[in-house]
């Protein structure tokens, strides 16, 4: 067995524990914190709240919330620069994948200099980050657990993967309560994201028995909740979901993804389309293509998603990915990219960049760029 | 660049979380700013200390040395002298030397100067002494900074200026002096000529023996006169030398032509224990360009006042086992040629080296000599272009030496 490792922030789960953040954020040393949030989570009432829960802590800070869907470069060289200027320490992130992975991009540039750019790979961070605290308002980014920092080039149109154990927050603070603001349309591409990370880290060539165990949960409990989450917002449903989400970034940040978030990042990028939109018609295209190199795996993801088996693995695997079609169809997710995308134009340019994407390097099968683009089409 | 990325990247086995550690970062960033403008400092005051020519040394209240520069190296020798005492390094002493000015400096709180005489690498040298308290430094562990500048060469100079001044102004006076006694001694020499003729005339008529008196005493007279001339021709060349014939002239057989008439000299009964050696360069050696009488006359002077140092009863006696030694040397030395006169007799204190060129200064007894000799030596040998120098000791003996400018191509006639 190849050698593997396993690196996680602590995380504090539970309903209510949002209110333990500005204890958290000074255990990490803070006295003047820089929060980063995002237009949609002040509407939701959350970043009044943590400021209010910052002023009885007596703490002060400094809020940043240029952050948008698909994070910029610009956005993050003008927080970090906030955050210099301003002299902030502990960096806390409230907010979906795109506040965090924002917060993300600060502190790497906080800490190293120079340009975002200069970081994209794998581990290129070579000095310490300033402290991190997520507080994650979605169950489906998994950014608050993860090493992965996903930045969108404007020049270039292109998503960067900035990955390094150095990006892994310090604390998690998973409070279910705060994914109750979100609307069902959010909790359906947040949780299709989250079963996207389990599937794929669990396919990925650097699985191991301790994100493995992790995925299947992750998966199995989004089977299960994720209908009355979104039809309902069942409070339990919902910390499942959480917790689901949770585990899958536990997965993710350690195993690696697929060619399925290549194409993701890359159409995010080209297209500049929400990154949870898109994965409910790539997920079942991918699966199906992989499943030549990783039949076992693909038929316990089928058990998983049924709940039971069919007569041989092939069929059990076959039999998983078109439930899931079915299950996304149920709920209203697209299953086709043309219904999110505008023309298909730019597929070959998507299929040629996510050949270039790091998570293409864990895949459990090697594409070429034909192949890929041959994906995109058959999920148009 | 993600084309280089590979699964161990990802998998980052050798990279962790890395600790930040906020105040830390920033007072580093403060401290390293602080540290290049305080070396960029040190360095720029270093510089100016390096170009101080004098050995610099600061003090603690016990002497001890607690920093000094390149120079008190270069000048002591002593590679690492912290912590050791300053009258230690400098005079080999354990207590301080009586009016150290660093002392004087430390207890008045004032700027202390001082001249002493250092002997450091078997030379002695004369140093100007200055000693500041420092007043920056903590009142309980005083202070002091001092510069010692080495004046040999700068005093040499000042009293080689002095001599050649004082020289120069007694030469003019002698040249005065000489002019005006000669006129007298003219007359008195004519009319005792006069006297003489007349005398002869009546010679018939003065009785045999008063004639004989009279004129034994006029040619006295007349001899005396003719001797006070020698000796005012003497200072008249003294203030103007006058080149009869220069030649080419090799010292080693120079010194031997002496030596050949200073045979009565050598074998007079007080010189007669005295051993001469000599140490010459080979064959005829080294040449100058000069007056051959004059320079012999300058080696005959030099020779004759080291036979009267070294001989016995003058001023000391000869203790057993003592051998009165005199040495010559002749030698070549880059662009000069050398020609040495040294004995191991009563030698001279510093008072009477001084004065030793001055005309009419003598320490020989009265009838011995009429102090001419050296200032006659002093004038020939500038006149050749030359210089002449004397080392000399009370007690331990003396050293005369002639530099003269080596015949070269340039000089040769």
């Amino acid at each position: 067995m190849p050698i593997t490792k396993y690196a996680l922030p602590d995380i504090i789960f539970g309903p209510g524990t949002f209110a333990r953040m500005p204890l958290c954020a000074r255990q990490l040393g803070a006295q003047r914190v820089l929060l980063v949030s995002d237009p949609g989570v002040e509407r939701a009432g959350w970043v009044e709240q943590a400021t209010d829960l910052l002023r009885a802590d007596g703490l002060e800070w400094v809020y940043y919330n240029e952050c948008v869907s698909n994070p910029r470069d610009t956005a993050v060289a003008r927080g970090a620069e906030v955050y210099r200027e301003e002299r902030a320490d502990v960096i806390v992130a409230l907010g979906g994948g795109s506040p965090i992975d924002t917060a993300k991009g600060i502190a790497a540039l906080v800490g190293n200099g120079g340009r975002i750019q200069d970081y994209e790979g794998a581990n290129k961070l070579r000095k310490p980050l300033p402290p991190l605290l997520c507080l994650p308002t979605t169950a489906g980014s998994g950014s608050d657990i993860s090493q992965f920092c996903i930045i969108t080039d404007r020049k270039r149109r292109m998503k960067m993967s900035i990955i390094s154990r150095t990006l892994t927050p310090n604390i998690s603070i998973v409070d279910p309560l705060l994914t109750h603001t979100c609307d069902a349309r959010l909790l359906l591409a947040s949780a299709i994201d989250a079963l996207a990370h389990a599937v794929e880290s669990y396919l990925s060539v650097l699985s191991s028995p301790f994100t493995e165990g992790q995925a299947l949960e992750s998966v199995d409990r989004i089977m299960r909740f994720l209908p009355a989450a979104v039809q309902d917002k069942k409070p339990e449903a919902l910390e499942r979901l959480s917790i689901a989400s949770t585990q899958a970034g536990m997965s993710f940040s350690n195993a690696g993804l697929g060619v399925g978030h290549s194409l993701a990042h890359t159409l995010g990028g080209i297209y500049d389309v929400g990154h949870g939109a898109v994965h409910s018609a790539l997920l079942p295209v991918v699966m199906e293509y992989n499943m030549r190199d990783c039949l076992e795996k693909m038929a316990g993801i089928g058990r998983c998603i049924m709940g039971g088996e069919l007569s041989n693995a092939e069929d059990t695997a076959r039999g998983g990915i078109e439930y899931l079609r079915n299950f996304f169809t149920r709920l209203g997710a697209p299953v086709r990219l043309s219904r999110v995308l505008p023309d298909d134009t730019g597929l070959p340019a998507v299929s040629v960049g996510a050949l270039q994407d790091v998570c293409t390097l864990t895949n459990p099968r090697t594409p070429h760029a034909g192949e890929l683009l041959a994906l995109c089409r058959e999920a148009w | 660049m993600r084309a280089e990325t590979t699964l161990q990247d990802i998998i980052g086995l050798e990279h962790t979380k890395l600790g930040f550690f906020q105040e830390l970062r920033l007072s580093i960033e403060a401290l390293r700013q602080a540290h290049a403008e305080s070396e960029q400092r040190r360095r720029e005051i270093s510089t100016i200390l390096d170009g101080i020519t004098d050995v610099m040394m600061v003090l603690s209240d016990t002497l001890r040395i607690i920093a000094v520069n390149h120079v008190f190296h270069e000048t002591t020798g002593v590679s690492a002298p912290e912590g050791v005492c300053c009258h230690r390094i400098f005079r080999n002493r354990d207590t301080p030397c009586p009016d150290c000015p660093a002392l004087r400096a430390l207890n008045t709180g004032a700027v202390c100067r001082e001249t002493a005489i250092f002997r450091l690498n078997g030379d002695n040298r004369q140093f100007e002494i200055v000693a500041s308290p420092l007043t920056a430094y903590d009142a309980s562990a005083p202070r002091v900074l001092v510069f010692k500048r080495d004046v040999t060469a700068e005093k040499e100079l000042q009293a080689k200026y002095l001599q050649a001044e004082k020289m120069a102004t007694v030469g003019m006076l002698a040249a005065g002096v000489a002019h005006e006694i000669n006129n007298p001694l003219t007359s008195i020499s004519g009319f005792t000529e006069g006297l003489r003729r007349t005398l002869r005339r009546c010679e018939e008529r003065l009785p045999a023996e008063i004639y004989a008196g009279v004129a034994e005493d006029l040619d006295t007279i007349r001899d005396e006169c003719k001797r006070c001339q020698d000796i005012v021709r003497a200072l008249l060349t003294f203030s103007r030398p006058q080149f009869s014939c220069v030649s080419v002239l090799p010292l080693s057989s120079l010194v031997r032509d002496v030596l050949k008439i200073s045979h009565s000299l050598l074998h007079r009964p007080e010189n007669r224990n005295t051993r001469l050696e000599l140490d010459l360069a080979p064959g005829d050696g080294p040449a100058t360009l000069g007056d051959e009488g004059h320079l012999k006359q300058v080696l005959l002077n030099l020779l004759a006042n080291a036979l009267d140092a070294t001989a016995a009863g003058n001023g000391m006696e000869h203790a057993p086992g003592y051998t009165p030694t005199v040495v010559i040397r002749t030698w070549a030395e880059g662009d000069g040629v050398y020609l040495s006169v040294s004995d191991n007799g009563c030698g001279m204190d510093a008072e009477n080296v001084g004065k030793l060129f001055e005309p009419f200064f003598t320490t020989k007894k009265a009838g011995r000599g009429i102090g001419v000799g050296l200032s006659t030596c002093y004038s020939i040998v500038r006149a050749h272009g030359g210089e002449i120098s004397v080392r000399s000791d009370p007690g331990q003996g003396s050293c005369f030496t002639v530099r003269l400018p080596a015949l070269t191509e340039g000089n040769h006639v």
